[in-house]
Order: C-alpha cells, then structure tokens, then sequence
C-alpha cells in the first residue's frame, strides 16, 4: 500500500509539473514578448530524460506533454506530441549513455534538440498541408531559441542539482 | 503502472506506439474522416482553469504595480486628459451632425449600417505555448455562443477566429499567424485579393502579379469573401510593394491591431450577412 501510494505521488507531482509548464508558458509568452522564444515544456522533456535516462518514461512524458502543448496551439494535435516523444527518447539514450552532468554538454544538447524540434515540426506541418515557412527567418528565430533554452536550460538544471545535493 | 515504466522490455516498442498514436492523430485530422477535436477541448477545458487562475494573480500584481506608478503621474495627467476632453466634446457634436446627416443618406439610398451583430466581450489570458506560434487563448467558450470560426476584432480591425473552443475557453488563431488567410479589399481601388500570415509582426499579399492599383499607405479592409471574417472591418496598411520574387510581388502589410498589447477582444458571434461588394463602409 505504502509503495502504491508513493507511486501514486509521484504520478501526480509529475502531471501538475507537466500542466504547470505549459501554462506558464502559455502565460509568460504572453506577458513577456521574448518568452516566446523559450520553449519551457521542451526543457522539461529534455530534464525529465537526461535525469531519469530511462527511456519508457521518457516517452510518455513526451507526449504528454506534446499534447498538453498541442491544445493551446493551432497545430494539428500530435504535432507537437510527436516532435517531444522523440526528444524525450533522445534524451533518455543520451542521459544514459553520455556524461549529461556538465553544463556545456547540456546546453549543447538543448541547443540541438530544440533545432531538432522546430525541423521536426516544420516537416510534419508540411505534411498536414500547414503553410509553414522556411525561411531565413524561421532558420533566425530557431537559433536564437536554442540560444535562449540552452541558456534557460542549463541554469534550471544546474539550480534543480544543487537542491537535490542539498536534499541528499 | 510501475510495471510499465520499469519494464526490461525494448524502449523502441513504447516509442514505437507513440509515434504511431501521434501520427494516427494527426493523419485523422488531415484526412477529416473521424472528428478529433474533443481531445482538443477536452484538454483546453482542463488546461484553461489553469491558465485563468495563474493569469488573474500575474494581473493582480500587475495592477497594484501600475496602480501605484499612475499615482506619481495622476495630477499631470489629469490636467492634459481634461484639456483632451474639451477638445473631444467640440469635435463630438461636429460627429454627431455628421452621423445623422449620414443616417439620413443611407435611409435614402436604402443601404444597411455596416453589420456587425451581437458581440461578446473576453479578456486575453494566454498565448501558444509553441515556438513561434501566433495564437491566443481567451476566457469565453461556447456558454457565450462562441464556436469555430467566430471573428474576434477589436476597435483597431481583425485580430483572427476561433479555431477551437471549450465551455469557458477557446483559442484564436491571430490573422499573423503562419496558416492564417484573410480576404481583402483595397479601401481606395476596390481590389480584391488574400492576405496571409508571415508568422511574424506583418502579413503578406498572397499571388500578387502585378502592383499597379496598389500603393505603399493604402488601407486594408475584409471582403467577406472567404466566409468567415464578415466584411468592412479594418484589416492594415500596406507597408512597402515589391520586389518580385519569382512570379510575384512581395506586398507587406502592417496589421492595425498591435498583437502585442492585446488585452480586451470582441467576439462577433452573431454577424449580420454581409453586404455586396460596393457596399463597404
């Protein structure tokens, strides 16, 4: 019973954290122009990969939270939920495999992964037959938002371990 | 469920289902044989309580902030709002004069007022949380009588349409927005055309050939032609025209609403048919 319910536990603070991110989101990019470069629930599937560097898990919470994202957003649903379930495998093999505890490793990684994102996005919008441009500024706006969540990311991260190591 | 998420079994069978569930979702929305869409209300009338309590205390804060740097200003400005106000109220009653000779002429001529209906009004509280989307989210649903495709304006012109509504909420695609279309006229020159959504501040012309009816300043306003928007409502000015790239013209247009500052919208949710071409305020 105890295991269930911790089990229980855990399932909930990760749905409010995945809930809570993309409304933030949804919230700051209005209020703050510039946070519309940030991609938050990005982050977090890459957070949630590199920390757990279990892939399953990692997946799910990828789409979950693709599709979260999904229903704020004009895209077609699963848009988004296809380009993070891949992220959030990526990430989970690379946690597992590669040294993801040095900053410049990570930033590196969101900066990738987020290009990653918007190609991804791009190619499934031309394929639902979504006028989506590719050019220069699309190519601009994607380099600046991996600068942007490669920054925001590495500083996140860094935060989250130095409350784990005080926890521990 | 921890039997699944700590399963020794090959990731790539999780990711594979995954892939194929998004793709599945995704393919039926293209296809337009089975109606998705209660997933999306279904997760924006779950995900809008959320974004509405989260918006109201970031207001609250905001507000006691403003309300307080307005006081070191109130005096000044209350002074220049009172000068302002006289000279409103002269030019009102010149208005008004003008509106009943106006009223009288359309009688004459037997022509409608330009339709614009029952209106709802609903307040901003969100933006796409997708890199570089242009859509907005708003705090009235289909309880008002709001649905797919109803315009939302504001006095400047269009701001877009529903693309998708729960009981309390919906989302708006912004007319900036990338897959965004809107049928034009030229105010001055009457010509027809479609504006689209660069994503970005601006919209483009959309299959423009030539540029010989249409000037840098000229303004902008829906034809109703495309069904949705109803027409006579401002739209934007054209920013610059040319150069041609392959077989058209660039014509950038500077929308009249300031996406960036959008507060309060109006919901068109009962427009009046619209009017012939000709007709157009």
């Amino acid at each position: 019973v105890k295991d269930r319910i911790t089990t229980y536990g855990v399932i909930g603070k990760l749905a409010i954290s995945l809930v809570a991110v993309v409304v933030i989101q949804g919230i700051l990019a209005y209020r703050i122009r510039v946070f519309g470069y940030f991609d938050l629930p990005l982050i977090l599937s890459i957070y949630y990969g590199f920390t757990l560097g279990r892939p399953v898990p990692s997946v799910i919470i990828g789409t979950s939270i693709g599709l979260l994202q999904d229903s704020l957003s004009g895209v077609p649903m699963g848009t988004n939920g296809f380009s993070k379930t891949l992220i959030g495998y990526l990430a989970a093999t690379a946690g597992s495999k590669f040294d993801v505890d040095l900053p410049v490793t990570r930033a590196i990684a969101i900066f990738l992964f987020t290009i990653g994102d918007g190609f991804i996005i791009s190619i499934l919008g031309l394929m639902t037959g979504s006028s989506i441009n590719l050019g220069y500024n699309v190519l601009w706006n994607w380099l600046v938002a991996g600068v942007f969540n490669a920054l925001l990311g590495t500083l996140m991260f860094g935060y989250r371990d130095r409350v784990s190591h005080a926890a521990s | 469920m921890r039997t699944v998420i700590d399963s020794k079994k090959p990731a790539w069978i999780t990711l594979a289902v995954a892939l194929v569930f998004n793709t599945l979702l995704l393919s039926l929305q293209t296809n337009k044989h089975f109606d998705t869409s209660f997933v999306r209300v279904w997760l924006l009338a779950s995900l809008g309580p959320f974004e509405k309590v989260v918006d109201a205390g970031v207001q609250g804060v905001e507000n006691i902030w403003t309300g307080y740097i307005a006081l070191i200003h109130v005096r000044r400005d209350n002074e220049k709002l009172l000068a302002e106000n006289g000279q409103l109220r002269m030019q009102l009653s010149e208005k008004s004069e003008e509106a009943l000779e106006l009223g009288r002429l359309r009688h004459l001529m037997d022509l409608r007022a330009t339709p614009i209906g029952k209106t709802v009004v609903a307040r901003v509280i969100g933006k796409d949380p997708s890199q570089g989307g242009q859509n907005i989210t708003i705090d009235k649903g289909t309880k008002s009588g709001i649905r797919k495709d109803v315009t939302i304006i504001t006095s400047d012109g269009v701001v877009g349409r529903v693309i998708s509504s729960s009981e309390y909420f919906s989302v708006v695609q912004l007319i900036i927005d990338s897959q965004s279309a809107v049928g034009f006229i030229v105010r001055s020159s009457r010509r027809l055309g479609i504006l689209k959504g660069t994503g970005g501040s601006e919209l483009e012309m959309a299959f423009i050939d030539d540029d010989n009816d249409i000037k840098q300043g000229d303004e902008l306003i829906t034809s109703g032609q495309d069904q949705i928007y109803p027409k006579g409502i401002p739209l934007g000015t054209v920013l610059s025209v040319g150069p041609r790239q392959g077989n058209f013209k660039v014509v950038r247009i500077r929308p009249n609403v300031n996406f960036g500052r959008l507060e309060e919208v109006l919901c068109m949710t009962d427009h009046l048919p619209e009017v012939p071409v000709g007709q157009a305020p």
